[in-house]
């Protein structure tokens, strides 16, 4: 469908520009009765339309038509076809040349900003990589460590010390679980926006099998939810959109010191929902805030292995799958202490079924 | 041998995940049987029919769902699924075929006893018939009659619609069980159209309101996002 638009985009912008020379070069000769102007006009406009359309094929034909049209209006005898005078082959054969030339260029430097796309594409998924890696490290680390210590000891080591190492490790584990969701949700996202498949869901079955999870990880932790009361369906890939409040909440838990309560609303505006998790934790330094959801992709992380909860990885992830569902995420601190993450979606049109 | 401990066939390729499973199976108060492919686990389940299957979609001779449309030609015996985050398709394609419930990778040891709990529970309970004359179905506060379609909580009635209350009964005769949104509509309106599962969900907010549940808070009936609904079969809640 794509690829027909701009088909026909191409034909219609090859035609009027070449009319528009068309009546520039009759105006011209006009006014100043003189042919050698013309020629100028659409060697200008073959190497617009070279320039403009992608491949070759717009370009030729472009010049072809100018050497014809050039040949019977702009050329003695005039409105008519005269190819016996080699000066009239010489100027087609220019033509041409200018419409070739110019695809070829413009193909390259097409080609070349492709490449150069690709490969930040690339660099992104390598720093990704290098920096899942260093965090995969820490936490197996422990629970290697942890284990051989209770495998080669087990008999020394007390039983409450066993226990320790042993609910060390499942929480090491719980962890890996975590990252490896989100590595997965990343390989879910693609390259581009085409691959989501969004399935009409419910935001109170959203909001309550997240919870559900949730609570199976952090039991202790309440989290105080606000939904409207309608039914209402937003269109999501609900697996990314769940792993996006489950990061943001996570977060919560995880870097908001001194947080006690964290809120769990959504508002709709019009045909907008607007989440927003909040805290009453620490807040988030001013650098911080800046680049929170670009900082883990954007730059090479040198220090990613100094503690195991580099919170930026799963807010980046959290972002890039906002986006791809063309919605907005923005983080601020609370008037009264905290944070608030907030992300938006488009919601169904309502039917009053 | 002879005792009257649940049987549970494990068929699963991952030898480390077989070994932890048995270990909580067996401490747990169940007699485990392991199988590691398909074929082993046909022959397995043939010679010992075991009361629950616990399965791995992922095996390596043959798709999981060919061991369950072969189970379910001659046994109700309840089937877990073990699946993957990544494959919905399959979780619904295998709850069609006649899987009970099925548990995501990873889970923990919680997790899977309550569904081999519940699915023991909603298999015995089908095989005695759910639609019992004079039938009643209870758990947590929760009453229902099925010969005055009445369903009441702590006593009090609660006015359903014939449609809510239609999907209320139905998912309570099979309590434990995981209804897709397919199952539930070809029982509830027949066929299937565009609008069915819109308003399948529709009957199910309303309904999971009037039961008093709040969103992360459900007492009696759990929604799995994409799949479908389970109602509880014991007072303890599923994890």
């Amino acid at each position: 469908m794509r690829k027909y638009l701009y088909t026909i985009r191409s034909i219609v912008l090859t035609i009027v520009i070449l009319a528009v020379s068309f009546l520039v070069g009759i105006y011209i000769h006009k006014i100043f009765i003189s042919s050698t102007l013309a020629p100028l006009i659409f060697a200008l406009a073959c190497f617009l339309i070279s320039y403009i359309t992608l491949g070759y094929a717009y370009g030729i034909a472009a010049s072809l038509i100018s050497a014809v049209v050039v040949n019977f209006a702009f050329t003695y005898p005039y409105f008519e076809l005269n190819f016996s005078i080699p000066e009239n082959i010489f100027s087609a054969v220019v033509f041409l040349a200018v419409a070739i030339m110019t695809s070829t260029l413009t193909t390259k430097i097409k080609r070349h900003e492709k490449l150069k796309a690709e490969s930040e594409a690339e660099r992104m998924r390598a720093n990704l990589l290098r920096a899942i890696s260093h965090d995969l490290r820490t936490p197996l680390t422990s629970i290697y460590g942890s284990c051989s210590a209770i495998i080669d000891n087990y008999d020394i080591i007390r039983k409450e010390q066993q226990l320790k190492l042993l609910g060390e490790i499942s929480e090491d584990a719980q962890w890996l679980i975590q990252m490896v969701e989100n590595l997965l949700s990343v390989t879910r996202m693609g390259s581009d926006k085409v691959t989501l498949v969004k399935t009409p869901t419910v935001l109170e079955e959203l909001v309550d099998a997240v919870l559900i999870k949730f609570e199976k990880r952090y039991p202790t932790q309440i989290v105080e939810v606000d939904i409207p009361d309608g039914f209402i369906t937003i269109p999501m890939d609900v697996m990314l959109i769940e792993q996006v409040i489950i990061n943001i909440l996570e977060n919560a838990v995880r870097h908001a010191q001194g947080m006690t309560q964290i809120k769990f609303t959504v508002e709709l505006q019009d045909n907008t929902a607007i989440f927003t998790i909040s805290d009453n934790g620490c807040g988030i330094e001013y650098e911080k805030l800046r680049n929170i959801f670009s900082g883990y992709l954007g730059k090479d992380t040198q220090n990613a292995d100094r503690s195991k909860g580099n919170m930026n990885i799963g807010l980046s992830l959290c972002a890039a799958i906002i986006n791809a569902h063309d919605g907005e995420i923005w983080v601020q601190n609370n008037h009264d202490g905290g944070a608030s993450f907030s992300f938006s979606l488009m919601t169904e049109a309502i039917d009053s079924e | 041998m002879s005792n009257n401990k649940y049987k549970i066939l494990v068929i699963e390729d991952e030898a480390n995940i077989r070994s932890f499973m048995d270990t909580i199976l067996e401490s747990n108060g169940y007699q485990p049987l392991s199988a590691s492919t398909c074929a082993e686990g046909k022959l397995m389940f043939s010679s010992h029919r075991p009361d629950l299957v616990i399965l791995d979609l992922g095996l390596p001779d043959a798709d999981g769902t060919e061991f369950i449309r072969f189970a379910r030609q001659t046994s109700t015996a309840a089937i877990i699924v073990l699946s993957a985050r990544s494959t919905e398709d399959d979780k619904i394609k295998a709850l069609d075929l006649g899987a009970n419930d099925y548990i995501t990778k990873p889970f923990g040891t919680g997790e899977l006893l309550a569904r081999v709990r519940a699915s023991l529970r909603s298999s015995r309970h089908s095989s005695q018939s759910g639609a019992l004359p004079g039938g009643k179905f209870s758990v947590g506060e929760m009453d229902i009659d099925y010969d005055q379609r009445k369903v009441t909580i702590n006593g009090i009635d609660i006015h359903l619609t014939q449609t809510e209350y239609n999907i209320v009964a139905l998912l309570s005769e099979h309590a434990g069980k995981m209804m897709t949104y397919n199952t539930i509509i070809q029982e509830i309106w027949g066929a299937a159209d565009t609008g069915s599962i819109k308003r399948l969900q529709v009957n199910m907010a309303n309904i999971r309101k009037k039961l008093g549940s709040k969103p992360g808070k459900q007492k009696y009936i759990y929604n799995e996002l994409g799949v479908g609904y389970r109602m509880i079969s014991e007072d303890k809640p599923d994890e």
